[in-house]
């Protein structure tokens, strides 16, 4: 007997960057202000901004024009499908709620990182 | 920019190139990044999250993983393998043995990935080639080091008599070997047996967890769970080499002891229920019901597994055994029941030990081909072919029987 489960799209961590680029999709965003706003650590950050990069959802160009003593950061933003997709997620977590224990750890991971978008996510590994 | 800032820089840029290049870009991007960051604990928090990303991106823990631990598989077997100047030219042939294998351990699994295509999916798959590559090269190693004890002709009088009769010979005349060389190692015949079921089981073990061999999941932890069972009962019942001789310590004298019995009836009877058990409990991605060509199949593969881990199971473990025994005092003296033995006849123990270790060699060749001949009728039995019985009345529907 094969078990059915369901697993959401994005991760919390995910949705949390896909709320902070959605908020000024045309802008381009660097990697430390994203941290900022998702209050992820660099390890973490890096990494679902490679995934999204890989399915297309972000694309990522280096500044044209850099500070000067300082070099060219890495800027990135949603595409016209990672909008998309990131509105569609976004509106499904708001809607979905966690219960039981999923409830708590959320609200535990929530209330340690402090997204700042009042997004309900789901609990994923 | 800093002095420090500078070699950080560097050292990133440098660091990059260990990953692929279409990633590079990414870890350039954190280490840029860094600058933008407040100096201080933040900044070297930013800079730890970077190296963590260059690993992750370098696919560094699985690779780096893969290559420490052979590397130190490799380092043990070549010190196991290292010439001495007592063993003459037998530490060459151990050399050989040594290097022959870690060759094939190295070889095999590109020359698997050239023809079978990459590894199945899942940890069972992959944990199935680590371990027996590692129980090949301790397997290996062991065998070479007791080989070489075996074979030294000691110097004194009283103990080379009893080594020239462990040898065969009745006494000292005729008895060759110089004292304290060795007396010459195994026949190449006997080494390129060795070596062929050393690569045998290293090809089938990359086979069955290759792709396209297209085993299940199931089908690999029913087949080495199996396997593992029937090696406990295995080495229990041959703890130092495959003689009774040598198991007295477990079972005093008894032909039919349970222990023995047991294992009689998991060598027949184990791969018949992993064959039985893994065509059952396949199943194709969509979960349905695979053919029943596709069922004996696995079931096949079940039962091979489960014997040839066994065998290998229990000549590694055996022959460890026996290299620690020969090694260890308190470990001899817990076989013996803590009897109190003269020098000589531990050595005679020990001689005799090491000799029935080559023994496992047995297992190996024939525990496969047991497996292989019950899973076979077992897979069958259990899955009959759909036979188109066409009802012979005329005018009857046509009936396919399930």
């Amino acid at each position: 007997m094969s078990r059915v489960t369901s697993r959401p799209e994005f991760s919390a961590q995910t949705l949390s960057v896909l709320a902070a680029l959605s908020e000024q999709p045309s802008q381009w965003q660097h990697g430390y202000a994203l941290a900022k706003q998702t209050g992820l650590k660099s390890g973490t950050l890096y990494p679902i901004l490679i995934r999204l990069s890989d399915r297309g959802l972000v694309e990522a160009c280096w500044q044209a024009e850099p500070q000067p003593g300082r070099p060219r950061r890495h800027l990135y933003r949603l595409t016209a499908g990672g909008l998309a997709s990131a509105t569609g997620a976004l509106a499904a977590s708001a809607q979905q709620q966690p219960s039981g224990r999923q409830a708590a750890a959320a609200g535990a991971r929530d209330a340690r990182q402090p997204s700042g978008h009042g997004v309900a996510v789901p609990v994923v590994r | 920019m800093s002095k420090l800032a500078r070699v950080m820089a560097a050292a990133g840029r440098g660091a990059a190139r260990l990953v692929p290049a279409g990633r590079r870009d990414w870890v350039a991007a954190v280490w840029a990044e860094a600058h933008g960051v407040p100096p201080g604990v933040e900044r070297l928090a930013w800079r730890a999250g970077g190296v963590w990303v260059l690993a992750r991106e370098a696919l560094l823990p699985r690779r780096i993983g893969r290559a420490v631990l052979f590397a130190v598989a490799g380092a043990g077997a070549a010190w196991a393998a290292w010439p001495q100047p007592a063993t003459g030219h037998l530490a060459e042939g151990r050399f050989n043995a040594i290097a022959t294998v870690l060759l094939v351990v190295a070889v095999l699994p590109l020359l698997s990935r050239r023809f079978f295509g990459p590894p199945s999916p899942g940890r069972v798959a992959r944990s199935l080639r680590v371990l027996c590559g590692a129980a090949v090269l301790a397997l290996v190693s062991a065998s070479v080091i007791l080989l070489v004890s075996n074979r030294l002709v000691p110097t004194r009088p009283a103990y080379r008599l009893i080594w020239c009769i462990a040898q065969g010979w009745s006494n000292t005349q005729g008895c060759g070997g110089v004292p304290g060389r060795s007396s010459g190692g195994p026949t190449w015949q006997a080494e390129i047996l060795v070596m062929l079921l050393i690569t045998g089981y290293v090809g089938l073990t990359l086979f069955l967890t290759s792709r396209r061999a297209q085993i299940a999941r199931s089908t690999l932890a029913i087949g080495v769970g199996t396997g593992w069972l029937f090696g406990v009962v295995m080495l229990a019942v041959d703890p130092l080499g495959f003689s009774k001789w040598a198991t007295n310590p477990w079972l005093p004298g008894s032909d039919v002891d349970p222990l023995v019995a047991l294992a009689w009836i998991l060598l027949f009877s184990g791969p018949t229920a992993a064959a039985v058990l893994a065509s059952r409990r396949c199943r194709g991605p969509d979960g349905t019901r695979p053919p029943h060509n596709v069922r004996i199949g696995q079931g096949i593969a079940a039962g091979l597994l489960a014997n040839g881990t066994a065998a290998m199971f229990t000549a590694t473990l055996g022959t460890g055994t026996t290299l620690l025994t020969v090694r260890s005092p308190w470990l001899l003296h817990w076989f013996t029941h803590g009897r109190h033995m003269t020098a000589l006849a531990t050595y005679r123990y020990e001689l005799n030990t090491a000799g029935h270790a080559g023994g496992y060699v047995l297992m190996l060749m024939f525990f496969p081909v047991i497996g292989l001949i019950m899973s076979s009728l077992a897979a069958a039995i259990a899955n009959p072919a759909p036979s188109d019985v066409w009802s012979s009345r005329p005018g009857l529907p046509i009936t396919y029987r399930k």
